[in-house]
């Protein structure tokens, strides 16, 4: 319908030759001959009727004028700081000023998230994925259900445009362009004249629109296909395949391929436009689209208060199309017609009370006080931020029946009120037509002034941007725009560079462990490994997923081998060859071996302190002697703290009662100690088994309630800390028995001991430095922030984030201080609200099974609140194993924990002699903070090492 | 930030209230102004058309059509919507494309074509057959000729 065929019959033989002959070299033949083939008949020449004459790159051309067409890149909004959205609607601005004297066009459209390329990138991204176990859901199984879930939901993604006008064309250039056949051939280089002059003005429009603010780039080939298609198809779904068009410059018969796509058409006055698809995948497919207008507008508090308010359209459940026809205007213009209407002004209030000696309307002066108000804002300052633009903003909204898309234009309106008018204009067709790259303005109705701070502050690139595009599918975002998340865990460590620590923080039933749980299932399924340390238990419930069994053991640790967390094993003794690629491989491993040694004989006096009574551990002499001991025992992986408590009874120096005591206390503790002790021949280490999943438990273990001071622990509470400490640092060194650039994981539940524990920082500083050398993602999950916040250094070192719903003040500000937030600005109130069913009924006895909610910070700038989802049919056995809620009217199905005696482990021979370099040494101590705990005492073993303070506490 | 339009400025409702030290019971704008002449010319056009005489009685009904037919006109339009702009959407619904009920070409049909399993042949006559084997050479000649023209190929003899 928007082509016009002309002249089917009466045209003559000439004149079809030479319009075949328009630039295809196949026709040319036709001109050559200038005959027709025997049995041709004429040609019927072809005008589209859209303006659009020619698309060269991304300039289109219509009879009147050059638009150069841009892509804007998406703006992240949600979670940033006054100041920084201030400062992004400022150089948008700037930038709107720099084009004044020229038209806009400024399109928003939409694009259906691409599933099928999500799903490429995640397959190829799966190298090493899980073997199918027979009879249960296979990976391909998993990843169709995965598609099917994305499918459901049918997000799109906002794709914003921006045509600017270059210049406007002469009858020269028309001239050129018609007789371009025939110029082509006797002076071609005046056919591309018009382009190549305006070369330097189109390179500076890609300067001013490519810098920050809107950083728009020139649109691609596809991109201006897909716009075209788009608005010639206005309100149609997407086109699955799209017309296969050239890359190369378009010419009007090419047009066709989108404005054959749909045809449009209207009863008169009738307030909605219907469109018929014709082609592909839309073919016999009628929408119809009700066109919008934005009216009259009230003071707006951007970015404070209000959303930028073309991005507030996208909390609307429908995409929304926008077209905005903004011309910038020159101060000159703007000064001359400020004069006329103060004139106006004053003309009026003179015609009231001198003619007729009447009060004139409070309404004149306001307006004389608004006009010198932009005059002085259009002469004050050196920025230009006070041009003025004229602007139509069009929006439309496209249901299957008219009465649906009255409905979505009816919720756009509700959407906007009060403070911003949306009128719904007669001549639906035409304004419909606007949205077309090149029609000219149908309507000079619902005409808005502003200026280009006001144009700004629409931030239709605003979006919802977090995650990645290859990684597993969390859920979707949440805020003003909708949009799946996906997050590749090892994609940091792999492309960023960055360190592969993940804190994840939220209240009791915040579903923390749902996350985590489902995290560590897809990424399973994706090749990952994961170690998991559960001190309560229940993610022992994904070893018995009937997949994942084969290829997962539980381990609980209470029940395991004596000496399984010896603390001399749990850190790992470094090898040789994974120090090749250093500049010296023999300095380096030696300097590692030493830092070993010096964290093994760190984590035994900390856990041996840790175990004595408070009073005792903090007595200066204790710690004189353990440290005496310690030293006495050394670092060598094959020691045990039996070893220490011999070393002890031996002191021989004037401390000799007191350590004999220290002695007693820890013998008195033996028995409870077992794992740290291992039995005489036997090493829990000898068994190396390869499992995909391994998850340590320590179901029964005592830890100390939350805020109860180190004093007031009991035994068995300060045994259950150290233990858990030791633990950790078992799952530390389950990352250096596979391949360095294997992916895998470790997720520590409970983690707030680390800020209980002096060693709690050196195993922070080693997971931060070795995630990504070894390709590790370390998932650290507490219910309080400030555990965290605790560990010096913590929030530098650290990647992404997850925050779930809490309840306390200072939680909330905590929270926000990890996700790099800023604090004070509001934000603390969606910390609390996350997750939280609006107006829920304290007496509902249905339980809460809502989607839990997170904010996510994905470490490469984005932070966004999201749903968690995995409500696909195919995770259901998902879903069941990670409930962790209690409910007594279940049936009695316990999950069985496999007792396995210990992890696996490489034998490593030991023989030879333990001998460390002095000076490394010595690094090594002041690496692990050792220096700190000694005592300036007679048995110092160098003057050179500095006297140390009070020992940690 | 607050930021708002400049549209206030240019809604200055520029009304004539009358001569000076004589107002008018009722406030129109400038454009009710215009709109209404334009209209009671054309009022009054159309009825010495129609053939009213001009007289007090026809004027005065002339007026009352020109004041209602204005406040007609006047409540559409408005600052957001100028006249000119009103009167150009009504051009554009009045030529915005419609609904074609009646399909174009329709389904083809065969009906008129008529069909028959043979092609006519020559029949042969008995007693003309010497004068067909004279004529054959010079007949058989002609049809190579033709189709060597066309296929470029000899036919097999």
């Amino acid at each position: 319908m928007f082509g016009r065929r002309r002249d089917r019959d009466r045209r003559s033989a000439a004149h079809v030759a030479q319009h075949a002959a328009a630039g295809r070299d196949d026709r040319k033949v036709y001109s050559k001959r200038g005959r027709r083939l025997p049995g041709e008949q004429a040609v019927p020449s072809y005008t589209p009727s859209i303006s659009a004459r020619s698309i060269d790159g991304h300039l289109l051309r219509t009879g009147q004028e050059v638009y150069a067409w841009y892509r804007l890149a998406p703006q992240r909004w949600s979670f940033r700081s006054d100041s920084q959205r201030q400062d992004l609607i400022a150089a948008i601005a700037g930038q709107y000023a720099e084009l004044q004297g020229r038209w806009m066009h400024l399109r928003v459209t939409n694009r259906p998230y691409p599933i099928r390329m999500w799903a490429e990138a995640h397959v190829h991204n799966a190298v090493r994925r899980l073997p199918d176990t027979p009879g249960t859901l296979s990976f391909d199984d998993y990843m169709v259900g995965e598609q099917q879930q994305l499918m459901g939901r049918s997000m799109a993604e906002k794709e914003v445009y921006l045509g600017v006008q270059v210049q406007t064309r002469n009858m020269m250039d028309r001239a050129v362009e018609r007789a371009a056949p025939v110029l082509r051939k006797v002076f071609p280089d005046a056919v591309d004249a018009e382009l190549v002059a305006i070369e330097s003005e189109i390179d500076h429009l890609d300067q001013v629109i490519g810098s920050a603010g809107l950083e728009g780039r020139p649109a691609t080939a596809e991109e201006m296909s897909w716009l075209m298609h788009r608005s010639c198809s206005l309100g149609l779904p997407a086109p699955r395949n799209l017309p296969a068009v050239p890359g190369a410059p378009w010419e009007p018969e090419d047009l066709a391929s989108f404005t054959d796509a749909a045809d449009f058409h209207q009863e008169p006055y009738a307030p909605t436009v219907t469109v018929r698809g014709r082609t592909g995948s839309n073919a016999g497919i009628k929408r119809h689209v009700a066109v919008l207008t934005v009216g009259l507008m009230h003071g707006l508090q951007i970015p404070e208060q209000d959303d930028p308010w073309v991005q507030r359209s996208d909390r609307l459940p429908a995409a929304v199309e926008w077209s905005a026809r903004i011309y910038v205007r020159r101060p000159e213009e703007v000064s001359g017609e400020l004069q006329r209407q103060m004139s106006k002004v004053r003309s009026q209030v003179r015609h009231y009370t001198d003619e007729h000696e009447l009060d004139p309307p409070q309404s004149l002066a306001r307006q004389a006080s608004r006009v010198l108000e932009i005059d002085d804002e259009m002469t004050s300052g050196f920025t230009a931020l006070g041009t003025r633009v004229r602007s139509w903003w069009r929006l439309a909204v496209s249901g299957p029946t008219e009465r649906e898309a009255l409905r979505l234009a009816q919720g756009l309106l509700d959407l906007y009120k009060p403070k911003v008018a949306i009128e719904h204009p007669e001549a639906q067709y035409a304004i419909a037509r606007e949205f077309i790259p090149g029609e000219p303005l149908s309507s000079s109705a619902y005409l808005r002034r502003g200026s280009v701070l006001w144009a700004a502050s629409a931030v239709p690139t605003a979006t919802a941007e977090v995650g990645d595009r290859r990684g597993i599918l969390l859920g979707e975002t949440v805020t003003a725009t909708r949009r799946p998340v996906a997050w590749d865990p090892w994609m940091a460590q792999e492309l960023r560079d960055s360190s592969g620590l993940t804190a994840m923080v939220a209240g009791l039933g915040a579903g923390k462990s749902f996350l985590g749980g489902g995290i560590v299932y897809k990424t399973l399924r994706a090749g990952a490994h994961w170690t998991l340390l559960d001190p309560s238990g229940p993610l022992a419930a994904l070893c018995e997923l009937p997949e994942l069994k084969p290829y997962a053991r539980p381990i609980n640790l209470l029940n395991a081998q004596a000496g399984i967390l010896n603390p001399y094993r749990v850190v790992a003794e470094p090898q040789l060859d994974h120090f090749m690629d250093e500049e010296d491989p023999e300095r380096a491993w030696r300097r590692e071996r030493a830092l070993a040694a010096a964290t093994r004989r760190r984590l035994v006096l900390d856990v041996l302190s840790g175990l004595l009574p408070f009073e005792v551990a903090r007595l200066p002499q204790t710690r004189i002697v353990l440290l005496r001991a310690v030293r006495t025992v050394g670092g060598r992986p094959d020691a045990h703290p039996g070893m220490v408590f011999e070393a002890l009874r031996r002191d021989a120096s004037e401390h000799h009662e007191h350590a004999v005591v220290v002695a007693d206390f820890l013998d008195e503790m033996r028995e409870r100690m077992s794992l740290l002790i291992p039995e005489q021949d036997l090493d829990p280490y000898n068994e190396a088994r390869d499992d995909r999943l391994t998850v340590l438990t320590m179901a029964g273990l005592n830890l100390p309630k939350d805020g109860v001071g180190r004093e007031h622990w009991t035994d068995a509470e300060a045994l259950g800390v150290e233990m858990l400490n030791l633990a950790a640092w078992l799952t530390q060194r389950s990352i250096y028995e596979r391949p360095k650039d294997l992916r895998k994981g470790v997720w520590i539940d409970e983690a707030f001991f680390l800020s209980e524990v002096p060693t709690g920082r050196v195993l922070m500083n080693r997971f931060a430095r070795d995630s990504r050398k070894w390709n590790v993602r370390v998932l650290l999950s507490s219910q309080i922030p400030a555990d965290f916040l605790k560990i010096q250094g913590f929030v530098t070192l650290l990647d992404s984030v997850f925050v779930g719903r809490l309840d306390d003040d200072q939680a909330q500000a905590d929270a926000l201080r990890l996700l790099k937030v800023p604090i004070g600005a509001g934000y603390e109130q969606v910390v609390a609200s996350l997750g939280r069913r609006p107006g829920g009924v304290r007496t509902n006895l249905e339980r809460d099974r809502a989607p839990r909610q997170f904010i996510f910070g994905d470490g490469a700038g984005g932070v966004e609140r999201i749903r968690i989802d995995f409500s696909g049919p195919h995770l259901e056995h998902l879903r069941n194993s990670l409930d962790t809620t209690p409910d007594a009217l279940r049936e009695g199905s316990e999950s069985t924990e496999v007792e396995v005696s210990s992890p696996p482990q490489d034998p490593f021979a030991y023989a030879e002699q333990y001998t460390d370099e002095y000076d490394d040494e010595l690094a090594a101590d002041l690496e692990v903070g050792l220096t700190d705990e000694l005592v300036d005492s007679a048995h110092g073993e160098g003057g050179n090492r500095r006297p140390g303070r009070e020992g940690v506490a | 930030m607050r930021v708002r339009t400049d549209d206030e400025v240019y809604r200055v409702d520029a009304v004539w209230l009358g001569p000076p030290k004589a107002t008018f019971p009722w406030r129109a704008r400038y454009v009710a102004w215009g709109v209404g002449i334009v209209v009671f010319l054309l009022v009054t056009a159309v009825q010495r058309q129609v053939g009213f005489g001009f007289d007090f009685i026809n004027t005065g009904w002339g007026f009352v059509i020109t004041i209602a037919l204005t406040r007609f006109i006047c409540a559409r339009i408005s600052h957001e919507r100028p006249l000119s702009s009103v009167v150009a959407m009504w051009v554009r619904e009045l030529t915005s494309p419609r609904e074609t009920t009646s399909g174009r070409g329709g389904a083809a049909s065969a009906a008129r074509i008529r069909v028959s399993a043979h092609r006519p042949r020559k029949r042969p006559k008995k007693g003309a057959k010497r004068a067909s084997a004279a004529t054959r050479s010079q007949h058989r000649t002609q049809q190579d000729r033709r189709q060597k023209e066309v296929r470029g190929v000899r036919t097999p003899a």
